[in-house]
């Protein structure tokens, strides 16, 4: 048995020790793992230039409802990707592109308008990008038939980056967003309204 | 009350442990990113063993170019700072290609010829107020050739090689003609 003052002091090492542990941990992973993957040359792989976080408006989903799936794409600091529409008609657009479970369907696909900036290596013409926090919204519809329960909606989102300098090769990142389909008048609640808006909640 | 002590130095000296950890790996890969992001002083080893594809759809080794100085310019239609460069590259060529000297192009486009060759055949470069097509050969590049380039993962990226095949330097973003000028004619 522990003597009560020790217990004390025993507790106060544990709770230093499990601090000291997440501090450690926070300088480990921010010296490496959470930092994009680089060459030699310090540039960040072209895939770990922008992070997707992908929102479903409505949870569950019930057949016979239309819904949106959101892509939100950070784009890391310094880098821009063309726009959907880029300026040129050699750039490479970004574009989300879904592989859709049988019984949904894509009503269209929203994207932002592109910022137009001028670069070092475009003095010229400005070119149509995004840049920080951009959101896709793909408009969805579930059909009569959709399969019951979890499903899975997987898209491509393609795009092109480049810093003031140098274009990193362009990328097909794979991004998913699993979704719960309901029997048709099952109600759905309206999910993420910072990013869909009152709309979702209809 | 010592335990508690024990426990808080501890703690303190292992912060200090993993502080320093992180700020060497900084330093560390600072230091990586100065040697081989702008051009390294030193050689960086013999040029690679590759074989390019041309727009004839005809095989070229970079071996077949032994002795020449060459600027294997890697670069693609969608890459604007690459194509910023390509009238400088072009006056290069031009200032000394009769001294032993050529520019080679790699493109670096997913979809090859089928973009490149049109790209080559009909852009028009202003080079000191003349229009002109890119004057050095042009060939295709793949994941494979740039794995035995060390790996690239930005554009344009450029390797200077000397006419016994050492590679002597890396240029990672464009090209600065006067320093360019000054590292050929060090080689020719």
């Amino acid at each position: 048995m522990i003597p009560p003052p020790r217990r004390h002091v025993l507790k106060a090492a544990v709770r230093g020790t499990l601090l000291l542990i997440a501090v450690c941990a926070t300088f480990v992973t921010a010296g490496s793992g959470l930092r994009a993957p680089q060459d030699s040359s310090g540039l960040p792989a072209p895939s770990a230039v922008v992070q997707p976080h992908v929102y479903v408006s409505l949870d569950p989903v019930p057949r016979e409802r239309e819904f949106e799936v959101a892509v939100q794409a950070e784009i890391a600091r310094g880098f821009h990707v063309n726009s959907h529409t880029p300026s040129e008609m050699y750039l490479i657009p970004t574009t989300l592109t879904p592989n859709l479970p049988a019984g949904i369907r894509l009503d269209g696909t929203i994207y932002p308008p592109g910022q137009l900036e001028k670069f070092p290596f475009s003095p010229g013409e400005p070119l149509s990008v995004y840049t920080g926090r951009v959101t896709m919204r793909l408009k969805l519809s579930a059909d009569a038939h959709a399969p019951l329960g979890a499903t899975a909606i997987r898209m491509t989102l393609r795009y092109q980056a480049c810093n003031s300098t140098t274009c990193l090769p362009p990328v097909n990142l794979p991004v998913s967003v699993r979704l719960e389909m309901a029997a048709a008048g099952t109600q759905g609640r309206a999910a993420h309204p910072e990013i869909f808006g009152a709309a979702s909640a209809k | 009350m010592k335990m508690r002590a024990a426990a808080y130095v501890l703690f303190l000296a292992l912060l200090v442990v993993a502080a320093s950890f992180y700020g060497w790996k900084s330093r560390a890969a600072f230091r990586k990113w100065q040697a081989a992001g702008g051009a390294s002083t030193s050689s960086l080893g013999n040029e690679p063993d590759v074989t390019f594809a041309n727009l004839q759809g005809q095989s070229e080794t970079l071996a077949s170019l032994k002795g020449k100085v060459v600027l294997v310019n890697f670069w693609a239609t969608w890459c604007d700072p690459c194509k910023e460069e390509i009238p400088g590259l072009m006056e290069l060529q031009e200032k000394y290609a009769g001294r032993g000297f050529t520019v080679l192009g790699v493109a670096m486009d997913d979809d090859g010829k089928s973009v490149v060759q049109p790209f080559v055949q009909k852009t028009q470069f202003d080079v000191g107020g003349r229009s002109m097509n890119i004057n050095y050969p042009i060939v295709l590049g793949d994941d494979d050739v740039a794995t035995k380039f060390g790996g690239l993962f930005g554009f344009p990226v450029s390797f200077l090689i000397s006419r016994d095949g050492k590679v002597e330097k890396k240029y990672l973003g464009e090209l600065t003609e006067d320093e360019m000028e000054k590292e050929i004619e060090g080689l020719l």
